[in-house]
């Protein structure tokens, strides 16, 4: 019997070994990357050349930074963005809200038919083309386009719809008894009560916001209003494009302009970075919306 | 004989209670003015607009008005060769997705589980998720600097006396490069939802088997898989609901002149032919209207399957 356990024990020390082998090269495969980002962007060019495996800079410089805030771009990109998150996520807030609370009461005609019309939309959708003519045609094609096209998303509503849903209905009854309207009862005790909720759609509807480039490439074209992803995409990826094209690009520009790309990767990021810790709280109810949308 | 013929209809005090009922609720219809809009301009008109693919669409017209045409954009829809070969090639990307990119989340959450120093395990499992935050404009470019001819990877390589690889416009190893890629970004989320099915086993199980004797294998075989199968099953139908889409962010950022013949999957093609060459819109609505219909489809056959399969559905 003793032998059995001892032999198990060592068994399982031997496999817990490699399990945290495979887990620390793979975190170190996700974690490296950034790291030579970081240091990238805060290399000078010349210690760049010298070091072949670059993750801890020796001496940090900040002349790619310097660079990169010298162009205006990025500053339109952060403009944008800002009015993104700023005006997208407290929209999406609203209408999200409203829409939510609207379906959870019960018993008035026609709630039915908005409920299945609105979860066709999550099935059948018209597309890319048709939603750039339509908006086009209603002369939308500009920052408060993009906005507005991402007002609303189905996937939180829902989300909201079903934290509503579970608040007990005697609250809501008992308010209504004295009196209060629908408006009412849903800023004054259904809101108040549903912060968590609340607050993982801010914080979901922010990185969306914030991560948002493809209905502004379509939308914005040949517009000075370029979002912050949209500004790094053209610094990093379209210029590589024409690197790797014109020969005439000494290796030292070439070689230069990586920093700048990387401070570019870095300032798009770093909100990111900043508001993960809070999003790892979230987690548990974001979980179902990434696994549908993707 | 009148009051018969009328009988379908609702009787006028039918009518009147409806009536009243709408009076009554029409704070909850002003609730609803604002999403009802949204989702009748951004939703409902595009799907009216779809409408173009049986149209000839003239700008000045507009949507609405263009002449109708019949099947006529359908039928150089069909006879477009890239049309066929990009839906090709985006069912077999998918397939890939299916076979390398999906079990990895799972094996993940399986490692996760069962390595036991709690510390660290918490700080790994924050750094495998944080990509998923990302978009694919910052993980394509972070792959540009990691992956380029002077990039830390060739240097590596290079350090240890092996040839420069070309990785980003290789079109041999673009697939495996998408696989990889999304792995990267995206699996440490994705193992969050097989965490969770985990975390909801019942500890007894494994006390009753490690009295038994099995050994750790046997019970991540015996116990864990069978507990977690549900999800697996509903998670694997959700992602064939999305065998005519899905990536288009990720190719798109990842493209480049070298993937052009490899790259060009059915989302691609729709936005180059609309987007890049000399529009036809009444074409690209063609492909459109097909690849929706083809969606709704599968994501409808998706929805039943994961209900049938006792998961929650597309709709929570």
């Amino acid at each position: 019997m003793a032998r059995k356990t001892k032999f198990g024990n060592q068994k399982f020390q031997l496999m817990d070994f490699i399990l945290i082998v495979i887990l620390t090269v793979w975190g170190l495969a996700i974690f490296l990357p950034f790291l030579n980002v970081i240091a990238v962007s805060f290399t000078s060019y010349k210690e760049y050349l010298e070091t072949p495996l670059l993750l801890f800079p020796k001496r940090i410089d900040l002349q790619s930074y310097q660079e990169l805030f010298k162009t205006g771009r990025i500053w339109t990109g952060y403009k944008t963005t800002l009015l993104y998150v700023a005006f997208g996520v407290p929209l999406a807030l609203f209408l999200c809200c409203s829409t939510a609370y609207a379906l959870c009461r019960r018993g008035y005609p026609g709630r039915k038919l908005i409920f299945t019309l609105i979860l066709i939309t999550m099935i059948f959708n018209g597309g890319i083309v048709p939603l750039y003519l339509v908006v086009k045609s209603l002369n939308l094609n500009n920052v408060a386009g993009v906005i507005l096209v991402g007002g609303m998303n189905t996937f939180y509503m829902i989300l909201m719809y079903n934290y509503f849903s579970s608040l007990p209905e005697s609250l809501m009854e008992s308010a209504r008894l004295d009196g209060a309207g629908e408006w009412t009862i849903l800023f004054r005790i259904v809101l108040p009560l549903s912060m968590p909720i609340i607050a993982t759609v801010i914080l979901f509807a922010s990185v969306d916001r914030w991560n948002e480039w493809f209905n502004s490439m379509i939308f914005l074209r040949g517009n000075d209003w370029q979002p912050l992803q949209l500004v790094l995409r053209s610094i990093v990826i379209d210029s590589q494009v024409a690197a790797d094209m014109s020969a005439q690009v000494t290796i030292e520009e070439k070689a230069f302009s990586n920093g700048i790309k990387m401070a570019a990767v870095m300032v798009t990021m770093l909100p990111i970075m900043c508001v993960f810790p809070f999003l790892q709280k979230h987690f548990a109810k974001g979980v179902m919306i990434g696994a549908i949308k993707s | 004989m009148e009051a018969r013929i009328r009988q379908p209809n609702p009787s006028p005090s039918k009518l009147r209670t409806l009536g009243k009922n709408i009076v009554k609720n029409k704070s909850i219809y002003v609730l609803l003015i604002p999403g009802l809009v949204w989702y009748f301009i951004f939703a409902y008109m595009p799907m009216g607009g779809l409408s173009l693919a049986f149209k000839t669409y003239k700008a000045n017209l507009g949507i609405w008005g263009s002449p109708w045409c019949g099947l006529e954009n359908f039928t150089y829809v069909f006879r477009d060769p890239a049309f066929w070969a990009s839906i090709k090639r985006t069912l077999i990307i998918n397939l890939g997705r299916l076979i390398f990119q999906f079990p990895a989340p799972i094996l993940i959450a399986l490692m996760l589980n069962e390595v036991r120093v709690g510390r660290s395990k918490k700080v790994l499992q924050s750094i495998y998720t944080f990509p998923h935050f990302l978009s694919w404009v910052i993980v394509a470019s972070i792959m540009t600097n990691l992956l380029s001819y002077d990039g830390l990877v060739n240097n590596i390589i290079g350090s240890m006396g092996g040839d420069t690889v070309n990785f980003l416009g290789n079109p041999k190893i673009f697939q495996p490069m998408l696989y990889i890629s999304e792995i990267w970004k995206s699996s440490g989320y994705s193992a969050i939802i097989y965490m969770a099915a985990i975390s909801g086993i019942d500890m007894d199980q494994y006390e009753a088997a490690e009295i038994d004797g099995a050994s750790r294998m046997q019970r991540i075989r015996h116990i864990t898989i069978p507990s977690i199968l549900p999800t697996i099953t509903v998670m694997f139908i959700l992602m064939t609901g999305n065998l005519m889409s899905a990536g288009f962010d990720q190719i798109f950022n990842l493209n480049n002149a070298a993937l052009k013949e490899v790259s060009d999957t059915l989302d691609m093609y729709i936005y180059r032919i609309t987007f890049q060459s000399s529009a036809d819109f009444s074409f690209s609505t063609a492909v459109s209207l097909f690849r929706s219909i083809i969606n709704a489809i599968l994501l409808f056959l998706a929805d039943r399957g994961s209900k049938f399969m006792g998961g929650s559905g597309l709709f929570g």
